[in-house]
């Protein structure tokens, strides 16, 4: 092995990285962004759906639960109105996103303990905001009942020690309190460094799109100095990224960092050298940058969504999305920077998982190297 | 030590597929030769080079070259071969000197050796002035020289070059073949293919290559010869009905236009051209010019082209 013919490649793809714009976004800028872009997507609640009320109680009652109702920035009071055609008008107008109609018994059986009279209506063409205010109105209304409740106990003379009340406890989906998903943003990390390894597909697809490919080839570098060289330079603008994005998490998000920074450096070079090999397979196969960058996408991308667990838990999948899961280096590293972030665990606690990327990247390597002949036909 | 048969094709076959690029071809250049490779599009020219560079695979036949079996080890002769591809390879991101460089330590050429031969090649490639420029932001001829300088570097014994001068303007293709002349006379190997027959004048021997065979191999001289008769010039006010006229006479062996003008190629000059003259006022066409002129490649090359076409 010549690391002179690496070097060579390494100096090259840098100075391609650093002079061509696309490149450079990619590489060194849309990690960073789409993971902003996606904490903030995750971290931000729906706010202010506008609703509409019919009050046809008319009571005290009533008026003290549109006013609970509407005490939150979760649900807007558009109009208070009387009339039905005017709320059908306005849904259709999409100027409101979900009704509330008072019976003219609320008050009374809200009284007499026979649950409450109310009628909900959502904008069906709108399902995520439509189950939100479903979801936020029914809180909103379980809690006022349970007041109300208790003003009636207590009424009758039963102190509420001597009952052994039901602890329900919605814990909401959707993030009531606002607070931005931090837990999210370590896991994120090993989907937006699957960009890199979009480059690495996309360095070895350009080769043979520009025609250099064929120049290179009559060379006599080996096949896996090209490969290294390919991958290396790629692996350290990864590591750029593996820098910034802790700072903005500390700085922005106030996402904590237990653990051990170096420690985290080296598995993220495992990671990457991993990750990035799978960009290499791509790229060995795919002649045409269009075609690498499609196939990235599928194999990269939504995968990392899917079954890295980030999202949704592994234990969940069906037993064949498990089965490939393992072999996706994001959903180790996705448990390395939980672990390193929230937990605060090391290499002494991780180093499973650092040998299965270590695996996994060389086998990825091993692969491309393989199928990657040093001939145009 | 020194191997006379510097390159030796043996029955090379290539097939794509069921198609066959190279069909069964056997060729041997000598050291030091200035080989000259034509034929139409698509004869093989490009897969015959692309296989010398070892960047193609051997269906059948063996290929010796500068004392390496490329059949047995494509990899091991890369370091004495200059390759250089039909169409631009360099990267364009980096600077006239970068790309030296790269392709100076592919070839393990040392940073000694880089800096002493540089700026030998860059005054030759007549680049001194754009050391700094970025390849894409050349023009097509300086791309070809810087091309061919980025495969001088390791100082190749053999150099393979795919219609280099395709896309070139006139004054940078004169320019491109005094230094390919330079190589050969310093005893450097060439294999060049050219669509262009002047060029293949200025080789030491030509090979024409038609569907995968190389069917003439020759020096230019001899070729020029093989076309069997002798070329009339005939400029009239009407070439269309003249050709008409001419083709169907005795001894007219073949008709080709060029432009307004209409070499005859007959058995006999001295016999015929009298024939067509008469021929032709006979007709009433005015005769413009008419004069016997020396057979050139290109009507040797077209002639031999039909002939081939004629056969099969």
């Amino acid at each position: 092995m010549s690391f002179r013919h690496i070097w060579a490649v390494v100096r090259k793809e840098l100075q391609h990285i650093l002079r061509d714009r696309g490149t450079f976004m990619l590489v060194l800028v849309t990690p960073t962004i789409v993971l902003l872009l996606m904490t903030y997507a995750l971290a931000v609640d729906i706010q202010h759906v506008p609703i509409a009320l019919v009050d046809y109680d008319q009571s005290a009652t009533s008026r003290k639960f549109i006013q609970q109702i509407t005490a939150g920035d979760d649900l807007d009071l558009f109009v208070n109105t009387r009339s039905i055609e005017e709320i059908e008008e306005l849904l259709t107008r999409g100027k409101i996103k979900a009704a509330i109609i008072i019976g003219p018994s609320f008050s009374e059986d809200l009284l007499a303990l026979r649950g409450l009279s109310l009628q909900i209506i959502i904008d069906g063409t709108e399902p995520e905001t439509g189950g939100f205010a479903v979801d936020h109105i029914g809180w909103r209304a379980e809690s006022f009942a349970n007041d109300i409740l208790a003003d009636q106990i207590l009424a009758s003379g039963i102190p509420l020690g001597s009952l052994q009340p039901i602890d329900l406890r919605i814990r909401s989906w959707y993030n009531p309190s606002l607070e931005p998903r931090v837990d999210l943003l370590p896991g994120l990390l090993s989907i937006v460094l699957g960009f890199p390894a979009f480059s690495v597909a996309l360095t070895l697809a350009r080769e043979h799109e520009h025609r250099t490919m064929e120049q290179l080839l009559a060379t006599p570098i080996t096949r896996i100095e090209l490969l290294l060289g390919k991958i290396i330079p790629y692996i350290l603008a990864g590591l750029v990224n593996v820098i910034v994005i802790p700072l903005i998490a500390l700085a922005w998000f106030n996402v904590p960092f237990n653990g051990n920074f170096l420690e985290f450096l080296l598995l993220s070079v495992i990671f990457l050298f991993a990750e990035l090999s799978m960009g290499m397979i791509i790229g060995v196969f795919m002649k045409s940058q269009s075609a690498a960058l499609a196939l990235s996408f599928l194999v990269v991308l939504f995968p990392g969504f899917f079954l890295t667990g980030i999202f949704f838990p592994i234990a969940a999948l069906p037993e064949m999305a498990r089965m490939e899961s393992l072999f996706l280096p994001g959903t180790h590293y996705a448990i390395i920077t939980r672990g390193v972030f929230l937990t605060g665990i090391g290499l002494d606690v991780l180093w499973p998982y650092a040998i299965m990327l270590i695996f996994l990247g060389l086998a990825f390597t091993g692969i491309a190297a393989l199928f990657f002949k040093k001939k145009l036909a | 030590m020194a191997d006379k048969e510097f390159i030796k094709i043996t029955n090379l076959t290539r097939k794509f597929k069921e198609n066959i690029a190279l069909d069964a071809v056997n060729l041997t250049i000598q050291e030091g030769e200035l080989f000259g490779l034509v034929g139409p599009d698509g004869a093989g020219k490009t897969t015959l080079l692309r296989t010398l560079a070892g960047l193609l695979g051997i269906t059948g036949g063996e290929v010796r070259e500068a004392g390496f079996e490329l059949h047995k080890n494509s990899e091991a002769v890369k370091s004495k071969i200059g390759y250089m591809a039909q169409e631009f390879s360099l990267y364009g991101k980096l600077s006239v000197l970068e790309n030296l460089q790269f392709f100076g330590e592919m070839y393990d050429v040392s940073p000694a050796q880089q800096k002493e031969r540089i700026p030998g090649l860059l005054a030759f490639a007549q680049l001194t002035d754009f050391t700094d420029r970025r390849a894409a932001k050349l023009s097509g001829g300086m791309k070809k020289k810087l091309a061919l300088a980025c495969t001088l570097l390791h100082q190749p014994p053999i150099l393979l070059l795919d219609e280099p001068t395709t896309g070139v303007d006139p004054v940078s293709r004169r320019d491109f073949w005094n230094i390919l002349n330079d190589l050969h006379l310093r005893g450097t190997t060439i294999l060049v293919s050219t669509p262009y027959m002047d060029e293949a004048d200025r080789c030491s021997r030509v090979g024409l290559i038609y569907e995968g065979k190389i069917v003439e191999c020759d020096s230019p001289e001899i070729i020029r010869n093989k076309i069997g008769g002798e070329v009339i010039k005939v400029v009239t006010h009407d070439w269309q009905i003249s050709r008409e006229i001419i083709l169907p006479l005795k001894g007219t062996l073949e008709v080709q236009t060029y432009g307004e003008a209409l070499h005859i190629l007959v058995d006999s000059a001295d016999k015929r051209i009298n024939t067509i003259k008469k021929t032709l006022q006979k007709n009433n066409i005015t005769i413009v010019e008419m004069r016997v002129i020396k057979p050139r490649m290109e009507e040797a090359f077209i002639s031999l082209i039909r002939r081939m076409s004629k056969t099969n």
